[in-house]
């Protein structure tokens, strides 16, 4: 597996300042001929609530749950867990992983087929269910999907303890189908696993959405990549974020790692490129100072796969200080344009309809200036857009619960900037 | 003469009538590869000098403690041809890297010297200054010279590119530098394609000044605002260069010399070398010496502080005469354009031209001998 990081920046300060600002290019190869070398575990939650019998939910998750099992690759060891009030495991017997071939996958499917919608949402309890599972295989690749419909019904604060008990531990995507979910709930969890978080508002696009994330899945080919950063003494790293393919702040998420380093997970690889963007704070140097600002590493347990510099060098020039880098300008917008499209959701939802005019219309702006058109698309079921350039919305009456759940799920997918300077 | 002088890197005797080191082709500013340290023992970490800390400077040439840049290998460079030549190039004072690059390698009577000035407003600049003087010095390198250099009388000499490509052996001094001024254009606008991607938007350019010396025959030429100037025994300092810049540009319509130079624009340059500068016509010239004197070559980091010829002249001499070396002559211009500010690269080549009769030594002729 080789890998590849690339810093894009305009390294020249101008005299006095002191926000160093890079874009991180990582890009890796997969592993020889995109196989993995290593052992992988995936794990389907598929939520059993009584809700589930809704819409026909229940017969849709089955099927996408079959659909689900057939794209798992032979050799990788899978179980399904049918959550109610409890986690339930459904395949195979209870504390054991199965090892996917023709038969066992055939018996999964019989399996799947027995999943009746009776009981309650536990989601804590779900996702420790398959911690302990996971934990049987230590150095495998893993990988989640937890699908629901609703509400958390754990006591407070009870889901918020399991995830600091598991963190990272595993990738979970998390799924919500239907519109009585909350976006929050979902996207902490996915936050906190690494993972990605969606609507399905429609179950029969279920089955779609299980290949597709369990195609990503089986692709992978590390398990646990790192970003380490090192920053020099007198200097802190305002942020790291992963700003492509969307936006999740990583900043958290900081390991210290020796003298004036910390690492920041990554999750799991295959062949593919992310892009991040690191703020680092430094004194102020003086004309023709240079300063290594930072040195990114892309780390595997103790293999360092690639590094980058970020430099900062001082100057009087301000032909040259003045200079925008496109890919720091570019997602530095496309971060602006989350948190524009949170920030309207929320007003919007408080009933303060000036703020969240406000918000929207900052956010179209950005939409439109940086040929995100899948946001701006999202955005127009909830803003009429009168005009994208100068950001001038009105917000619609009415919007179905979905079109604002996908808005406030999707605002953090992000567009690559074109390369060049 | 007979140069005694090894050439650094490869330590080959620079043999008496070749003129360049034939071996690694290498030019004498370089130091030479140091071997791999023998056994375990790695070499030594230096200590940060803006931060004190000790054995703190990485391999990446970064202080692992305060993050400073340790200082790179092109701050500095000297290059020591002896009597035959000396040349210079300097980070100065307020640039943060040296964009400057040189190439000096001497002989009997003879000399090729190149300095290069990186365009700040492109994109690895000094990449482009490097790969510029590389590529015209081995092409110097590589030329034959005639017995009896093609001489013009000052005026440009048209230079068909074309009978250029394979260098015939009548090609005069002159033309040997226009090649080699064409070759390394050559090799700058390759680099808009390599590396970085940025290359590819700003892509890296650099002024050339060339020029070869064979006895009392010199042939030179340029791109952009790197000068060559002629010092004789006295009076000021003669510009043999005429800057493709935009002063030089609007005082030749007529501008007031003074308020041209002054103007932001100045040092606007019009011509220079890399991808986007179009096909590259080096202006070259020759001339040949009836009288000793120096040869200077110079980036605009020396005779921005000199812009007076007389003064200049003055200053040439003067570091002449205090150092007893030709190459302390070149560092002490060098510290003279840091003492007035620094606020540009400077890099400095110096090489001394004998008119014929002067060569071989005079002395050697028994006159009384002769007439009896």
């Amino acid at each position: 597996m080789s890998y590849t990081a690339e810093a894009f920046q305009n390294e020249y300060l101008a005299l006095g300042a002191s926000e160093v600002n890079a874009i991180v290019t990582v890009t890796s190869s997969g592993g020889e001929g995109g196989r993995r070398t290593g052992g992988a575990t995936e794990i389907i939650i598929v939520d059993a609530s009584g809700s589930m019998q809704a819409e026909g939910r229940i017969g849709a998750a089955r099927q996408a749950a079959k659909a689900a099992v057939e794209c798992i690759d032979d050799g990788v060891h899978f179980a399904i867990i049918a959550g109610v009030s409890t986690a339930q495991q459904l395949f195979p017997e209870p504390g054991r992983l199965a090892v996917a071939s023709p038969q066992t996958r055939a018996a999964a499917a019989v399996a799947i087929d027995r999943l009746q919608a009776n009981g309650g949402t536990a989601m804590g309890a779900w996702l420790l269910l398959a911690a302990q599972l996971f934990a049987q295989r230590p150095g495998d690749i893993k990988h989640a999907i937890l699908l629901t419909d609703g509400d958390n019904g754990e006591r407070y604060g009870y889901l918020d303890s399991v995830l600091d008990q598991i963190k990272e531990q595993f990738i979970c995507d998390c799924r919500g189908v239907g519109a009585n979910w909350k976006v929050a709930e979902l996207r902490k969890i996915a936050d906190r696993m690494l993972g990605t978080v969606d609507i399905v508002a429609k179950p029969m696009e279920l089955t779609a959405s299980f290949q597709q994330m369990i195609t990503a899945a089986m692709g992978k080919t590390s398990a646990d990549v790192q970003l380490k950063v090192w920053t020099p003494v007198n200097a802190s790293v305002r942020f790291v974020k992963q700003v492509e393919p969307q936006v999740a702040d990583l900043t958290g998420k900081r390991v210290e790692d020796g003298p004036r380093a910390g690492r920041y997970p990554l999750g799991s690889w295959g062949q593919e490129s992310r892009d991040y963007h690191i703020c680092v704070d430094v004194p102020a140097g003086g004309s023709g100072d240079e300063m290594l600002a930072a040195r990114v590493h892309i780390m595997e347990g103790d293999t360092e796969h690639a590094r980058a510099l970020v430099r900062a060098v001082w100057t009087d020039d301000t032909a040259l200080s003045t200079r925008i880098n496109r890919q720091v300008a570019h997602y530095t917008g496309q971060a602006e344009l989350a948190d524009a499209i949170q920030a309207g959701l929320a007003a919007r939802e408080a009933g303060d309809d000036r703020t969240a005019t406000i918000k929207f219309g900052r956010a179209a702006q950005l939409a439109h200036a940086s040929g995100n058109k899948a946001t701006e698309e999202l955005l127009a079921k909830v803003v009429e857009i009168e005009d994208p350039v100068t950001g001038t919305v009105r917000l619609r009456r009415k919007v179905a619960a979905e079109d604002e759940m996908a808005l406030d799920t999707r605002s953090t997918k992000t567009v690559r900037v074109g390369r060049g300077q | 003469m007979t140069l005694t002088t090894d050439c650094a890197s490869c330590e080959d005797e620079l043999a008496s009538g070749a003129t360049y080191c034939e071996v690694c082709g290498r030019r004498l500013a370089e130091p030479p590869v140091p071997e791999a340290a023998a056994g375990p023992a790695a070499p030594a970490r230096k200590d940060c000098a803006r931060c004190g800390a000790a054995g703190s400077v990485g391999d990446d040439g970064y202080c692992e403690e305060c993050g400073m840049m340790a200082g790179r290998s092109r701050d500095h460079l000297e290059a020591d041809g002896g009597p035959a030549g000396a040349a210079v190039s300097d980070r100065g004072r307020r640039h943060h890297r040296n964009e400057d690059a040189m190439w000096l390698a001497v002989g009997e009577d003879a000399a090729d010297v190149v300095v290069c000035d990186g365009v700040s407003a492109s994109f690895d600049p000094d990449a482009a200054s490097d790969i510029a003087v590389r590529a015209a010095g081995e092409l110097l390198a590589g030329a034959r010279h005639p017995d009896v250099p093609f001489v013009t009388d000052g005026t440009d000499e048209t230079v068909d590119l074309d009978s250029l490509e394979r260098p015939a052996g009548a090609v005069g001094l002159a033309g040997a530098v226009a090649h080699a001024i064409t070759g390394a254009a050559a090799a700058v606008a390759s680099l808009a394609h390599t590396g970085d991607p940025r290359r590819a938007a700003a892509n890296p350019a650099c002024t050339i000044v060339a020029a070869a010396v064979r006895g009392p025959h010199v042939g030179y030429g340029w791109v952009g605002d790197s000068r060559v100037y002629w010092l004789g025994p006295q009076g000021p300092a003669e510009q043999l260069t005429e800057d493709d810049s935009w002063a030089t540009h609007v005082i030749a319509l007529g501008a007031d010399p003074v308020s041209a130079m002054n103007d932001p624009k100045a040092h606007a340059i019009t011509a220079w070398l890399g991808a986007d500068a179009g096909p590259v016509r080096p202006r070259v010239r020759s001339f040949t010496a009836t009288e000793p004197g120096h040869l200077l070559l110079c980036s605009d980091g020396l005779w921005n502080y000199l812009v007076d010829p007389a003064e200049l002249g003055n200053l040439v001499r003067e570091c002449l005469t205090a150092a007893n070396s030709l190459l302390g002559a070149a560092r002490a211009m060098v510290a003279y354009a840091n003492a007035a500010g620094g606020a540009d690269n400077i890099t400095v080549a110096v090489i001394p031209v004998r008119p014929a009769a002067t060569v071989p030594e005079p002395e050697t002729i028994d006159l009384d001998t002769t007439n009896a």
